[in-house]
């Protein structure tokens, strides 16, 4: 039978397991966070198997009467946070080479947890810097810079708001790109020395998904196939939505009579 | 040489915004950036010196990926930290952009080689994200069983 205790260390590194698999971890750093935690607790049989959507999580107590215990965590929607990944890392590390109790861990997590991103103007402005000066590194000047600058931060709200409301990342990166497209064809139209490209692929390089690719390759490397292919999945469908997002507000333009 | 230290520049406040908006640890921020900057200066690099934008991409994020594992080495943090803000300037999306622009001007010529570019680009990334993080495990299993000697 397992006990009180050894429940609370599973309760513990399911959670810690759930919030890194939300930031964006890779597959096996989330299955050797969470058998490193109940190891360190002294569970003698615990066995993980995570992808993108679940983790599974199977302990034992070791005698020869005792149950299997088993946990299923779905997990739903993702957000990247590459700051909450460090942090779990370290309390990780320190779980297992520390004698911190279970309860103060607990703590800790849900600190982590409850952390914010950096504040919304300061990440208005990051998707300023990303755009204008990306628009700046494929040939835009300073007219271009500036309105690549505004309509940055943006689109960016434009994302933000879209992920208050729900909508999944097809629809988000959709919207975001056809209202970029769309906006930079239309300085274009009123100043025809606007590079258009420049500020739409400016706009275009906020949600390629860069994130997406690089997971799958480290998920390919440890042979996690499964998770490997859905999120090469996730980076095809990512491409797509932003082609056709910015592909339909072009189309639209051009039957509204500006040319292309 | 002087739109090289320019480019690094700006590729420098991008990998910034990027480091913001995936709240990257303040005290990391100076590392991932660098790393961002330099891996498109190395694109660019390349670029200038007649190599293809393929093999240019696969340079570059060659040289991200090593440093990235260097710095997680040292700061003893996830590589992710470093290795997903650096990648991302490198992520083919001109060139998604050009094919599907061409798409809609039914330029299908244009189309498949953009396409192909594209795939391409994002595929050498891959190879290079796998090679250097194979390489750097080869070297240091040898280089522990070494010390071990």
């Amino acid at each position: 039978m397992i006990n009180q205790v050894q429940k609370k260390v599973l309760l513990l590194a399911l959670k810690a397991g759930k919030l890194m698999m939300k930031s964006g971890a890779e597959i096996y750093r989330v299955e050797d966070t969470i058998t490193r935690i109940c190891k360190a607790c002294d569970i003698p049989y615990v066995d993980v198997f995570a992808i993108p959507t679940g983790i599974f999580v199977s302990l034992d107590a070791g005698d020869a009467d005792s149950n299997v215990y088993t946990y299923v965590k779905r997990i739903k929607g993702s957000k990247i946070d590459l700051g909450k990944i460090s942090k779990i890392n370290q309390f990780a590390r320190e779980f297992t080479t520390t004698d911190l109790s279970i309860d103060a861990g607990m703590e800790i997590i849900d600190n982590i947890a409850k952390q914010p991103l950096y504040p919304l103007v300061l990440r208005l402005l990051g998707a300023s810097c990303v755009t204008s000066f990306f628009s700046m590194l494929f040939g835009g000047d300073m007219i271009d810079f500036c309105i690549a600058f505004v309509l940055g931060s943006g689109v960016y709200a434009i994302s933000s708001l879209l992920d208050k409301v729900d909508t999944n990342f097809f629809i988000r990166c959709f919207c975001c790109c056809a209202v970029a497209a769309f906006f930079a064809k239309l300085a274009w139209f009123l100043l025809p020395t606007v590079n258009a490209d420049a500020i739409i692929i400016g706009c275009l390089m906020l949600f390629v998904p860069g994130v997406a690719i690089t997971n799958a390759i480290r998920d390919f490397l440890t042979g996690d196939m499964l998770s490997g292919l859905a999120r090469l999945c996730e980076a095809v469908m990512i491409a797509l939505a932003l082609a056709t997002g910015a592909g339909v507000a072009l189309s639209l333009w051009g039957l509204i009579g500006g040319s292309i | 040489m002087i739109s090289l230290l320019l480019s690094f520049a700006f590729a420098l406040v991008v990998t910034f915004g990027f480091c913001i908006l995936f709240h990257v640890p303040k005290r990391h921020i100076p590392a991932a950036c660098f790393i961002g900057a330099s891996g498109w200066m190395c694109f660019e690099f390349c670029g200038l010196n007649g190599y293809d934008q393929v093999a240019s991409c696969f340079m570059a994020a060659c040289l991200v990926a090593f440093l990235s594992d260097i710095c997680s080495r040292i700061f003893k943090e996830a590589i992710t930290i470093f290795v997903i803000p650096g990648i991302l300037p490198l992520v083919p999306g001109a060139r998604a952009y050009h094919t599907m622009t061409a798409f809609i001007a039914n330029d299908f010529d244009k189309t498949l080689t953009f396409g192909t570019e594209t795939v391409f680009m994002a595929c050498s990334i891959a190879l290079a994200l796998m090679a250097v993080a194979s390489t750097m495990k080869v070297i240091v299993f040898i280089s522990r069983r070494l010390t071990q000697l």
